[in-house]
């Protein structure tokens, strides 16, 4: 197994014009796009505890710089977020070089990660993990009524930072729903319930690949993940889909695409 | 679509938010030169790894075009471009000229809770050693002014005892004229946290806040009955002997005199004067009295009175009175409001002290500086507060002026006072980011740097000294404010201020002020050092007052309520009391160029309690006139059970319906902090 120092240059080498990956700098953890082996980030280089959102920084790189190739280093849930993100046509996985992490066993328990690595690893071991089901088993012995309560209170400590959405590497709309007045009112706290928080799980379906920043920043540790995952689940149950799996098959719920094929839909 | 090799610039650089005092830790995104996004810095000690909506949108504002490019200089009435060397030319004429004819008494300075600490401190040393005046003080005035007063007295230091964290792990919080949710969001969120986990929450506020959902008991009080109510807590406490003896004995002095104070304030009494139910008041007594640790956490709704000091003092009292003082998850907890305000003051951004609290008129004090400084003859005498140097300016006094990074044209209590005051001075200059409605007044224009342009230091609520660095360079030719005090002080002759970076001022700054000695930008990091830090191997200090105070016993005063200045009569039959929201800061000078936080509410509005609306005839969202006596300002009328009956609200934040052309500038005696948040007012359709 090769070390992440030798794994960037060798990219470098390879054709990538930058390396996506973290560094440790004066005591913290944080992103850094290296772009050649000369770089003094390069000895800061590191996979680290900490996750920030690849993808989504990705998608602006991408765009900013058309004519370059860049490498990333991808746990298991970043590239599941690539993954959805080229079927949806934020990113060109053909200007992309993968390289894959394993978490630890630490990671992934605490995490609660379906599946803690990438397709290819070349840093660190393969574990298993079981994904958290503790709160969602909770939620659904609830009556209904009940149910309703229970997130209501959950989400009464929300304050309205949009932390869910600004860190989903999934989330990238330019007109964003929970910023239209007609559905959700502005300038409140806590944000309308069940509208605000409704209609980013709605747009979590097919598209959430259970990464769980949107928990770590939270600030009011509002439990987002077990409502995205029973979206995630359902999925699954009813259209047979698991959003960032595989890089062919497009989620039902997608109406990107050709125009071509959404008149073809239409017609049919 | 080609990018013609352009190339690769892609950074992220570790800063701290520049709105409210929590300090939270933030990744600048630069892309291409320009910042463009905010990310949460994930390991950090305060915020770790969660920001609230102002600190996600902390970049917007950088690139607005609405940013100071060049420096001006008023000529026939006009502001005009010019060029550095002229424009710092005129302020040390202007500045020098003033001090020359009328004494350096008649100069002032207006330093920044907005800027760093090394520029702060330069802002003082140019006062105090280049002009020779003391007449040096910034926006702290209108926040915690009360709070540096009143707690010196009662502790010997006047910052928040404990630190954020520990709220988390407190057993009741008593959460007093805070809206904590929307001022510091995310100590706001510690507070539910810890009712998560079991805290019980007292929470005392004329506004039925977010967090009073969350309390086990809501209290809501006429504004500005804080002595009597607190006073109150205090009596039942003492008539149920439920004081923590043993500290008392050890810790305290002059509990006798405390004691015969609050027994005249009894539950039914303090119904009478404060309008919260004897019951209630007695609950809440209990509750907090009984706690192991208790923490309490209070804002400008205590400080801003007339009686600021007092209410302090009081609410000190009743923590010495349970031994909440000097252990973790307890404390009296001020969270101040700007991300620097605890620097500015730490700085000597104050009439009455050097760096550190060190007092002008001792001494040996003076001599240090003379020293320190190699000057001589440095004025032993206080200088004016903020609210005295409007005064004396609008009396034609204070002659020449310099304000950096503050808007008072919004921020200060009666801004037609605060007009015709920058109207008379001969000389105004103010160095700041934005245009601002202050400019309209200035005689030269200086653009300043932002915090995403410049190297420097923070200090947050909880003492904790944090660096910001530089992601980008300036927009057009601003300057860090640091380079602008220097330009200033060089062109005036005076010597002590040939710096070339923040760390070389720093470095000046540890060997002046003992409590940042063992403090340094290598030390400081990514997470920062609390003070106080008095030498390179010591952690910093989380907990205050653990083994004494720094004036040995901790101080119990005797106090007597006071009524406001202004109460509601026939012709002004409501109460005014003003704020902040969550969506914006201040005078919006930043997050009113913000998109992300314009989208959410960009528009003055008065709360009116339903059963005034009623009997007035208004309804939700109609226009409404509101006036007190020194002004009147129209605006959206909000029908809400969020302010009692006879209460109204408005935030400050708007200038076009501008809440501080309404509220009194009377001033607490001792603090000298005016009373924003009561005044009599109307309101008409």
């Amino acid at each position: 197994m090769s070390d992440l120092k030798s794994l960037i240059k060798e990219k470098l080498n390879d054709g990538a014009d930058a390396f996506l990956c973290l560094k440790e700098e004066e005591g913290t953890l944080l992103p850094a796009l290296i772009t050649d082996a000369d770089s003094p980030d390069l000895e800061l280089a590191a996979v680290g505890e900490a996750r920030y959102p690849l993808g989504k920084i990705l998608i602006d790189l991408l765009r900013e710089y058309p004519d370059k190739r860049f490498a990333v280093l991808v746990r298991g849930c970043d590239e599941r977020a690539l993954i959805e993100l080229s079927k949806l046509e934020q990113v060109d996985l053909d200007r992309l070089v993968m390289v894959g992490v394993a978490c630890t066993e630490e990671e992934a328990r605490a995490c609660g990660c379906p599946r803690p690595y990438p397709s290819e690893v070349a840093l660190g071991e393969k574990v298993e993990a079981a994904p958290g089901r503790e709160t969602i088993a909770e939620v659904e012995s609830l009556s209904d009524a009940e149910r309703l309560r229970w997130w209501k209170e959950e989400f009464s400590r929300c304050i309205k930072c949009y932390g869910c959405r600004n860190i989903c590497p999934m989330c990238f709309c330019k007109d964003c729903a929970l910023e239209n007045p007609h559905l959700v009112e502005p300038g409140v706290i806590p944000p309308e319930f069940p509208s605000f928080h409704v209609i980013r799980a709605l747009d979590m379906a097919g598209r959430c690949i259970d990464c769980g920043l949107c928990e770590e920043a939270c600030p009011a540790d509002i439990p987002l993940r077990s409502l995205y995952r029973r979206m995630q689940e359902i999925m699954e149950e009813k259209l047979g889909y698991r959003a960032g799996e595989s890089a062919e098959e497009k989620s039902p719920l997608s109406f990107l695409g050709s125009e071509q094929d959404i008149k073809k839909l239409e017609r049919e | 679509m080609a990018d013609n090799g352009k190339k690769l610039d892609y950074r992220l650089v570790p800063s701290t938010c520049v709105y409210c005092g929590t300090g939270c830790g933030v990744l600048l995104e630069v892309t291409d030169g320009r910042v463009t996004g905010t990310l949460p810095q994930k390991d950090h000690p305060v915020s770790r790894g969660a920001l609230c909506i102002k600190g996600w949108a902390a970049h917007e504002f950088v690139h607005s075009d609405k940013r100071l490019t060049r420096p001006m200089v008023r000529v026939d009435g006009k502001l005009v471009e010019t060029d550095w060397d002229t424009a710092l030319q005129t302020v040390a004429e202007g500045l020098s000229r003033a001090a020359k004819e009328h004494g350096p008494e008649a100069v002032g300075f207006f330093a920044s809770a907005r800027c760093t600490n090394e520029e702060n401190y330069l802002l003082q040393k140019l006062a105090r050693a280049a002009v020779r005046t003391n007449n040096v003080d910034h926006c702290a005035r209108l926040c915690h002014a009360s709070t540096v007063a009143g707690l010196a007295m009662s502790f010997g230091s006047g910052a928040m005892t404990n630190s954020i964290g520990e709220l988390e792990d407190a057993e009741v919080i008593l959460v007093v004229g805070s809206n904590t949710t929307e001022q510091h969001p995310i100590i706001g969120e510690k507070i539910l946290a810890a009712a998560r986990k079991g805290a019980k929450l007292i929470v005392i506020d004329p506004r039925s806040i977010h967090l009073s959902d969350f309390a086990q008991i809501y209290l809501r009080p006429r504004p500005g009955s804080d002595v009597a109510f607190i006073n109150g807590l205090a009596n039942v406490i003492v008539s149920e002997g439920l004081e923590d003896r043993d500290f008392i004995a050890a810790r305290t002095e002059g509990f006798e005199e405390f004691r015969k104070a609050v027994a005249e304030y009894t539950p039914e009494r303090v119904e009478e004067l404060s309008g919260i139910p004897a019951a209630d008041l007695a609950a809440a007594a209990r509750l907090y009295a009984a706690a192991e640790r208790a923490s309490i956490v209070y804002c400008m709704g205590i400080t801003q009175h007339t009686t600021g000091t007092d209410n302090v003092l009081a609410l000190a009292n009743l923590a010495m009175l349970t031994g909440n003082i000097g252990k973790p998850c307890a404390g009296v907890n001020p969270l101040r409001g700007q991300n620097n305000v605890q620097g500015a003051c730490d700085m000597g951004g104050l009439p009455n002290v050097y760096p550190g609290y060190q007092r002008v008129n001792d001494e040996e004090t003076a001599a240090k500086f003379e020293a320190a400084w190699g000057v001589e003859g440095l004025p032993r005498q206080p200088g004016l507060t903020v609210v005295e140097m409007t005064d004396l300016a609008a009396e034609g006094e204070l002659r020449a002026l310099f304000i950096m990074g503050e808007n008072p044209m919004v921020s200060d209590p009666d801004i037609n006072h605060v007009r015709q005051a920058l109207q008379k001075l001969d000389f105004l200059a103010v160095a700041d980011i934005m245009d601002n409605e202050t400019l309209e007044y200035a005689h030269v224009v200086l653009p300043a740097a932002s915090f995403a342009e410049k190297d420097g230091t923070f200090t947050n609520t909880e003492r904790r000294v944090q660096r910001i660095r530089k992601a980008v360079e300036p927009v057009g030719e601003a300057r860090a404010d640091w380079e602008i005090v220097c330009g200033i002080a060089k062109k005036m002759g005076a010597a002590g201020f040939d710096f070339s970076s923040p760390e070389e001022i720093f470095e000046e700054i540890r060997k002046v002020t003992p409590s940042y000695a063992g403090m340094s930008y290598a030390r400081l990091g990514t997470r920062g050092l609390q003070w106080p830090c008095p030498a390179e191997d010591h952690p910093g200090t989380p907990i205050l007052h653990t083994e004494s105070f720094p004036i040995g016993k901790g101080k119990f005063t005797a106090l007597e309520f006071r009524e406001p200045a202004e109460t509601p009569d026939e012709e002004y039959p409501l109460v005014l009391t003003t704020g902040r929201l969550l969506f914006h800061y201040h005078t919006g000078t930043m997050t009113r160029r913000s998109p992300s936080l314009v989208r959410e509410i960009d528009r003055a509005f008065v709360e009116v309690n339903p059963a005034d609306a009623a009997e007035l005839g208004i309804r939700d969202g109609e226009r409404v006139k509101v006036s007190s006596r020194r002004g009147s300002v129209e605006v959206d009328a909000k029908v809400t059970e969020r302010v009692g009956k006879g209460v109204i609200f408005m935030p400050f934040h708007f200038a076009e319906a501008a809440a501080n052309l309404l509220t009194n500038p009377a001033l607490d005696p001792v603090a000298k902090i005016p009373e924003l948040k009561t005044c009599a007012a109307r309101i008409e359709k």
